[in-house]
């Protein structure tokens, strides 16, 4: 069986592992940096216009060969499997969550605290910014104080948004430009932002994606990657608490198994194959899996709710500017602590809805040609907006990622099955949590003769995490603040699992600032080891 | 019941050994679409797409149909969606159908033509344009082709928003150029 050795080995190429290994090979020079991904390297950004062309074209997948066809799990909301993670076809939204989210239990006796302070986090933030290149324009609100300022300025409001945000404004409420992983000017080798209307597949490298880290640092031997590696199995050593190697196969040659050794082991493979891998990695030592001692790898399973809305007002509004930019306030972010708990962002992004081309008129009439087109400017001459807000949730400890016995990958192994469930708190504010935010909706689509067309409540919970949740106690939580796992001394979980709430806004510059933080402590380790 | 089963069983036979010439078949109608049926397609065009662009470029939108048709490619993997993904292909071309359906067309006086679309359309149970076309009708997805274009996006706007052109971020703080 190949043996591979290194110092580290991470599992899982995602945005998380290029970020920890990025760090970790400019704070240890030398450092040999093993990355295992069960998925593709996609590095041919040369094609990507073409992939973009065909995706808009024909509906093809824009990121061909990123799925691994019995790779999968029940309510899995994105099945991106391959070098770079699902931050591969990402929108690049990089909010910061607020210092609410961090102290829950202490400031309104819910959930639990983070095991860290707002402060120390937001030093972290200001780093995940600058390596993945963020143009923003800081918030009015004197509670969003930052200690540095975006890398970039802010992506230009376009004449849609201009509309919009003097259409919302009308109630008082501030909005400003939702900050971005897209680059407005050059910036880290890429270029800017052409504004090309599909940032799922960016065809010009504006927007941060993780195979540019991986290259760059192939290209500097910095590291070495396996890609198309499974990894089946973390092995603990035979009567210590270490992990002394992971067992995967490598799916190019199918039965070939491959080991790899290292000092250190780092899963970072997102919110559902981490937890999956430590259940997976049960044995006779350790029957519930490793880190486990808690029960509570694959619990707390995390991710927000969110209301939508379609509006129009009278506003001048021509489809496609910019779709994929939008307007944020964090006004509700924040919640006194008298008063009943609602956290929600709110968002704003250009819409076409009910203003696309139609084949029939609103009587039935069948549309062709000329009168098509009529039909079509007429509903267009309105302005629409789509409005979302994401709003806290929060997990029970039965909102779970479990093996499901009944569905296995073709090596044998069972697959993730994820059910989220809310704690009682949660299920008690629901009501009055969606009424609040369809009233802020309603108080919106006042201003201009504007009205709402349609709403919806989520039935997924989005930018999802948890599964390995941080803590101080080893009863009550699966790692510690970096990260390193209670019950093993050398291996650590990066990124999103390890997030106790998933806060009201995007999480990928959370996991980032997390990841970035956890290199500061694993390379110290490293250094203390050596 | 034993006579059904050998009929059945031939013909299963008698399909399987013509499986292969019709995928040949398919796949020439779809490499040279529209072939003889050129025209039928032209004035198809010039039905369903608006007048005012005039005879000359909805025939070059019906060329440019015709090079989508000839480049669809049957089984490519298609974008598994956010939320609830999952894996979907490329169904097979849809070229056939289409020059059945353009064939009944180009049979028919100019005049005639137009109601022979609405009728089609309506034996085909077609209730929208398709974001991306589907295969359902040659005239709805040749309408789809356009009407969710660029091109057309611009028309009903009457200003060069240029929706999928990378068109950089300068000026776009301003309503697009207006059209003429």
């Amino acid at each position: 069986m190949p043996r591979f050795e290194s110092d580290v080995c991470i599992i899982g190429a995602g945005i998380s592992a290029a970020m920890l290994a990025e760090k970790l090979a400019e704070l240890k020079p030398g450092l040999q940096i093993t990355i295992v991904e069960a998925g593709k390297s996609l590095f041919d950004f040369e094609n990507r216009m073409h992939y973009r062309q065909r995706y808009l074209e024909y509906g093809e997948n824009p990121w061909p060969d990123d799925l691994i066809e019995d790779q999968t799990a029940k309510d899995i909301i994105s099945r991106t499997m391959a070098v770079g993670g699902q931050a591969l076809h990402w929108g690049g939204t990089t909010n910061r969550f607020s210092e609410e989210d961090l102290r829950l239990r202490s400031l309104y006796g819910l959930a639990v605290d983070w095991p860290l302070s707002y402060e120390e986090l937001e030093r972290y933030y200001c780093e995940a910014e600058r390596r993945l290149g963020v143009s923003g324009e800081p918030s009015p609100l004197a509670e969003d104080k930052r200690s540095e300022p975006y890398p970039m300025p802010a992506m230009t409001l376009s004449h849609n948004m201009r509309q919009l945000r003097a259409w919302a404004e009308k109630t008082g409420i501030p909005f400003w430009s939702t900050p971005q992983a897209k680059n407005t000017v050059r910036y880290g080798g890429r270029n800017e932002c052409l504004r090309c209307n599909t940032c799922a597949v960016c065809p010009t490298g504006a927007r941060y994606s993780p195979d540019f880290t991986f290259k760059q640092l192939l290209a500097a031997k910095k590291i070495t990657l396996h890609d198309q590696t499974l990894i089946r199995k973390l092995v603990p050593h035979d009567t210590g608490s270490t992990i002394v190697r992971a067992e995967g196969v490598n799916r190019r040659q199918p039965g070939q198994p491959a080991e790899y050794a290292a000092r250190l082991f780092v899963v970072a493979a997102g919110y559902v194959w981490s937890s999956h891998l430590l259940l997976l990695s049960r044995g006779s030592r350790y029957p519930n899996g490793l880190a486990n001692s808690s029960g509570l790898v694959g619990r707390y399973m995390n991710g927000h709710s969110f209301v939508s809305a379609q509006a129009e007002m009278d506003a001048k509004i021509y489809a496609g500017m910019n779709e994929r930019h939008g307007l944020i306030s964090r006004q509700y972010l924040r919640c006194r602590p008298d008063q009943p708990y609602r956290r929600h962002d709110l968002r704003i992004w250009e819409s076409n809805f009910g203003r696309q081309p139609r084949l029939r008129s609103g009587d039935g009439r069948l549309l062709l040609g000329e009168d098509l087109l009529a039909d079509w400017r007429q509903r267009a001459a309105r302005g629409a907006a789509l409005l979302r807000a994401y709003y806290d949730v929060h997990p029970a400890r039965e909102s779970s990622l479990t093996l499901d016995e009944a569905a296995r990958n073709r090596w044998g192994d069972p697959l993730p099955k994820i059910e989220h469930r809310f704690d009682e708190a949660t299920q008690a504010r629901l009501g009055a949590t969606r009424e609040q935010i369809l009233n802020i909706f309603r108080l919106m689509a006042r201003a201009n003769n504007g009205k709402l067309l349609e709403t919806s409540f989520s039935n997924y919970l989005d930018h999802p995490g948890g599964g390995c949740r941080m803590g101080e106690d080893p009863t009550s939580s699966v790692c510690d603040s970096w990260g390193k796992t209670h019950d093993h001394e050398n291996l650590y979980v990066a990124g999103a699992p390890t997030t106790p709430t998933a806060g009201c806004t995007n999480g990928t510059l959370t996991f980032v600032a997390l990841t970035l933080r956890a290199a500061d402590r694993i390379a110290r380790q490293l250094g203390s080891a050596a | 019941m034993r006579t059904f089963r050998r009929r059945t069983a031939i013909q299963s036979m008698l399909a399987a050994a013509s499986a292969p010439f019709q995928l040949v078949r398919a796949w020439a109608q779809t490499a040279t679409f529209p072939g003889k049926r050129a025209s039928a397609l032209h004035d198809l065009a010039a039905i369903v797409l608006p007048e005012s662009l005039g005879r000359k470029a909805t025939d070059a939108i019906a060329d440019r149909f015709a090079k989508w048709v000839q480049e669809y490619k049957a089984g490519a993997e298609l974008e598994p969606g956010y939320g609830n993904p999952r894996l979907r292909f490329q169904p097979s071309s849809p070229a056939p159908l289409y020059l059945t359906q353009l064939e009944a067309l180009g049979r028919l006086a100019p005049g005639a033509r137009r109601s022979l679309v609405e009728a089609a359309l309506a034996e085909a149970k077609v209730a929208e344009l398709p974001p991306v076309p589907n295969g359902q009708h040659v005239a709805t997805d040749l309408m789809s082709f356009y009407f969710f274009s660029s091109a057309a996006n611009d028309l009903c706007y009457r200003a060069a928003v240029r929706k999928y052109e990378c068109r950089g971020l300068g000026g776009s703080e301003n309503p697009p150029p207006r059209l003429s």
